[in-house]
């Protein structure tokens, strides 16, 4: 594959600058880029800056064409781009521009495959794939539970007895006042009995 | 149960097997009659001791109150000095009447299917999925694994716990090799608490499995246990429910260990005791309990309570009414009191203790309404009845010490002098002191003959008493827990009397999460919760010094409690006198001595965190940022939200929260320009509830130019492309 930063138009020929953009501006996206897949648990470094270099190479094809974009922005999305289209590839699911959801389960695949423990190595990587790696990507799935027996619990009669009684009570009208003059009354009794 | 065959649950292909043992026939009537009658003779006696003692003062209005109270209160702790000489002399001559007499263990497992729930609501995590793994690990080696599933069922609110619960959970599956044997779900809703976690499971899943048992967050069953629970199922197809018997395990603190040293020696007695009069109409605890699906299912959905909070509404303690609607329909519910392997956590300190209390207040209070249900059985009436007398007894106590003192108080005021006619009792020829003295020794003997008879119950058994590291440690155990019980008991008594009081009058009592130092509660927290007491005690004792020197004495050990309960508290809730009198040799119990491969399992992986752990408190809507920036934890998160939908309830609630509109992707934006602290709480968790919500957030986060960020992320995003 001929590299964009050293294949022919890479280079502007204007010093401190790459793809027609400082490169400051490259510094900047290459740390974005290398931020994504260090949180995708990439911890081998030449496996990282590889694949850095690789979407960063693409960015770069489209800078010209795309002035209004900065380089950051070109390289995050061909980061996107790479990922989903390589876990399609992967997945044999075709990416669809309208569900994000692809790109969450290529991840998971890559959590249950074990991808940063055992598959660093096959991460992005063009085919063919070690079948281990291929079958444990397409056959894992994350289940939070059986299949479903759906039914619905239903509570039986329940009297409660006096009690129901007694809570009715409660909507009599000015039961609370009632209740607070009897006290009242009850308290005056007890001390008079109490003191005499 | 005589004469009355279960109601029937509908057909299915979980039908019972054919081969069952018998269980034992039951004569329940007359135990129950036996029991009670002695409990009955023992305050009948005691109380016309009492009552010529208060007539030889004599009788006033007040002394009628102060006598009433005292029936109340010695029946109490005569029916608790019951359960101890019954439990006493079933464990001397053995108890034929229990479920694990009969022949089980050759049962069959085959077809057999069992789900062992964890209902969490915001708990510590780790703690949680150690516990459930020492479990998995437990029941993986009794080779009967194929025949269990486990369900975290999450009711958490708190989305950084949500978040960590997801995350865990995959770890732990991933360590176990666990996939499709151990689920998470979390609910969108907390519908009648864990109750209405647990009926959610058995709406979802419940007819998969014949059985299920119910954990509790503290909970780890041993393998071999969970197996024998299943075979005394199987074996008799009458029996709805099994509670094991808990044993508290794993305090560090001082008043941990002492309760766990108590309930260990003490409870043998107290539940053979409890099993000689309820047998196979026993009571469900709410966890380490199997229970059989379809009738639970069919009868145990609890009902609304009529009126308003606290005692309106939902049923709180749901476990005791369960049991009862279990019984009301003819299906058994039995205590396995000798089965050991279940074990729970206790309360750290007397703080976080009358926090559980509190709760189990208000719910055993509201067992008021369910004690006169038609329908109910006699004995569960009587399990109601002890729960909420457990809580009563406190104001009660406070009542008659009050009303002890209005009569002295009440003397010296009028002047009149202490003029004691003849007792009743003339053949014992009593001065009005030893009376008193009398009816006071009796009373302690009362209270304290069960602790005596566990320590001779102990003496019989030699692995028991080497387990406890000696008669004699166990002994200078007892009186050491004795001395502290006596000092712990005014404060329950002034803490279980505002629960009820604040209840009765429909207050709730707010009570902040308690702020633990390494080494237990803090002073200033202590303070807090404690001054009261202090004050109260400090009031009381000059009161009665000023009211009668030589009562003051009598009064001391109530004072004491009160004066001390600052320092109490936090002593006793340090790990590191709790480790000092371990050394000692106090309070040792069974587990401590030779503790079971479980505990041992549980207690080393909660070390590697303790030691591994990041400790630095993590910054607020941590759970927000892992979930949408870490690309694994944000793809688990968003698997589950979409599985979801695949539930029509649940995915009715989504829709019903406004899950998949606009609006939340609205809620995105902001979230992004602004950070999540511009947001509601309610706005953030319905951002997580909405699984496309979530992708997009992950998307333009990792995509975006850091500048059209809010700083909060671009913070975040550094601390996750840096992390190891």
């Amino acid at each position: 594959m001929e590299s964009a930063i050293t294949g022919p138009g890479a280079l502007t020929g204007v010093a401190g600058r790459l793809a027609g953009r400082p490169l400051e501006e490259w510094n900047a996206a290459y740390a974005k880029v290398e931020n994504y897949f260090h949180a995708l648990r990439i911890r081998n470094k030449a496996l990282l800056g590889q694949l850095v270099l690789r979407v960063l190479e693409r960015a770069m094809k489209r800078a010209p064409a795309e002035p209004d974009h900065s380089a950051t922005h070109l390289a995050a999305e061909e980061m996107d781009r790479t990922v989903t289209e390589w876990f399609a590839e992967v997945l044999q699911e075709p990416p669809t521009n309208a569900d994000q959801m692809l790109s969450t389960r290529g991840r998971l695949a890559l959590l249950l495959a074990d991808m940063p423990g055992k598959w660093q190595d096959q991460f992005l990587r063009p085919p063919p794939w070690p079948e281990e790696f291929v079958s444990a990507m397409r056959e894992t799935y994350l289940r939070a539970g059986p299949d479903f027996q759906l039914s619905k619990m239903s509570a039986r009669p329940f009297d409660l007895g006096p009690i129901t009684t007694l809570t009715n009570l409660g909507r009599v009208p000015y039961l609370k006042m009632s209740l607070a003059w009897t006290l009242f009354v009850l308290f005056l009794i007890a001390i008079f009995y109490f003191t005499h | 149960m005589p004469g009355a065959a279960p109601q029937s649950v509908p057909a299915s292909d979980q039908s019972p097997p054919l081969v069952t043992s018998p269980l034992p026939r039951v004569h329940r009537g007359w135990r129950v009659f036996i029991f009670y009658s002695s409990a009955l003779l023992l305050t009948g006696l005691v109380s016309m001791l009492f009552a010529d003692l208060l007539w030889r003062t004599g009788w006033s209005a007040s002394r009628t109150i102060l006598f009433v109270v005292f029936v109340i209160l010695f029946l109490l702790i005569a029916v608790g000095c019951m359960h101890g000489v019954f439990g006493f002399v079933l464990r001397a001559f053995g108890d034929p009447r229990r479920i694990t007499q009969t022949d089980y263990r050759n049962q069959s497992m085959a077809g057999t299917s069992t789900a062992i729930v964890f209902p969490i609501y915001n708990e510590n995590i780790v703690r949680v999925y150690e516990g459930l793994r020492a479990t998995y690990e437990s029941l993986e080696k009794t080779g009967q694994l194929e025949h269990f599933d486990f369900f975290i069922l999450s009711d958490s609110t708190d989305p950084d716990k949500w978040v960590e619960e997801e995350r865990c959970w995959y770890e732990l599956i991933r360590e176990l090799d666990a996939l499709g044997r151990i689920y998470y779900r979390r609910r969108t809703d907390n519908e009648g608490r864990k109750s209405g976690n647990v009926r959610d499971f058995l709406n979802t899943w419940g007819r998969r499995y014949r059985y299920f048992l119910v954990c509790d967050a503290d909970s780890v069953m041993r393998g071999g246990t969970l197996v024998d629970l299943v075979k005394l199922m199987e074996a008799h197809p009458t029996v709805g429910l099994i509670q094991t018997v808990p044993a508290l395990v794993n305090a560090e603190s001082l008043f941990g260990r002492i309760q766990q040293f108590s309930n260990r020696l003490y409870a043998p007695l107290f539940i053979a005791g409890l099993n000689y009069w309820a047998l196979n109409l026993g009571n469900y605890w709410g966890h380490n309990a199997i229970i059989r699906t379809e009738p639970f299912m069919q009868f145990c959905d609890l009902p609304q309570l009529p009126g308003h909070k606290p005692f309106g509404g939902q049923i709180l303690s749901h476990d005791f009414v369960e049991a009862a609607l279990l019984s009301r329909a003819n299906w058994e519910v039995w205590l396995a009191y000798d089965l050991e392997g279940s074990y729970e956590e206790v309360p750290q300190g007397m703080i976080e203790n009358a926090q559980r209390e509190r709760r189990w207040c208000q719910g055993n209070l509201q067992h008021g309404l369910v004690l006169f249900a038609k329908g109910l059985r006699g004995v569960n009436r009587l399990h109601l009845l002890l729960g909420i007398c457990g809580y009563l007894a406190g104001p009660l106590w406070l009542v008659f010490l009050l009303t002890f003192n209005w009569i002295h108080w009440y003397q010296k005021y009028t002047g009149l002098s202490n003029i004691t006619v003849h007792a009743f009792t003339p053949y014992l020829n009593l001065s009005g002191i030893a009376h008193a003295f009398l009816v006071f020794v009796i009373c302690m003997a009362v209270l304290f003959l069960p602790k005596v008879l566990a320590l001779i119950d102990l003496a019989f058994d030699w692995e028991r008493r080497r387990a406890f590291g000696g008669l004699a440690r166990a002994t200078v155990g007892v009186v050491g827990e004795t001395v502290f019980s006596t000092l712990h008991a005014p404060l329950l008594m002034l803490w279980h009397t505002r629960f009820v009081v604040t209840n009765l009058f429909g207050v709730s009592v707010g009570w902040s999460q308690q702020k633990r130092g390494s080494d237990g509660t803090t002073w200033w927290f202590a303070i807090r919760r404690h001054w009261g007491h202090t004050v109260i005690g400090l009031v009381w004792g000059a009161f009665m010094w000023q009211l009668n020197q030589y009562l003051f004495w009598w009064f001391t050990p109530v004072f004491s409690g009160m004066v001390l309960s600052i320092p109490l508290s936090v002593w006793t809730s340090r790990r590191s006198l709790g480790a000092r009198a371990r050394k000692l040799g106090l309070f040792l119990t069974p587990e401590e001595t030779k503790p079971p491969v479980e505990l041992v399992s549980l207690r080393s992986q909660m070390k590697i965190h303790e030691i591994t752990d990041d400790t630095t408190p993590r910054r607020p809507h941590a759970g927000l940022a892992e979930a949408v920036l870490d690309p694994y934890v944000n793809a688990i998160h968003v698997s589950l939200l979409r599985e979801k939908r695949l539930n029509p309830v649940y995915a009715e609630q989504l829709n019903k929260l406004g899950v998949g509109r606009e609006t939340v992707r609205v809620l995105g934006e902001r979230l992004l320009a602004e950070g999540p602290a511009q947001l509601a709480p309610a706005d953030r968790t319905l951002i997580m509830t909405d699984a496309h919500a979530m992708v997009w957030l992950h998307q333009q986060t990792w995509l975006r130019p850091g500048e059209s960020l809010a700083p909060w992320w671009r913070t975040a995003i550094q601390e996750y492309s840096h992390r190891d």
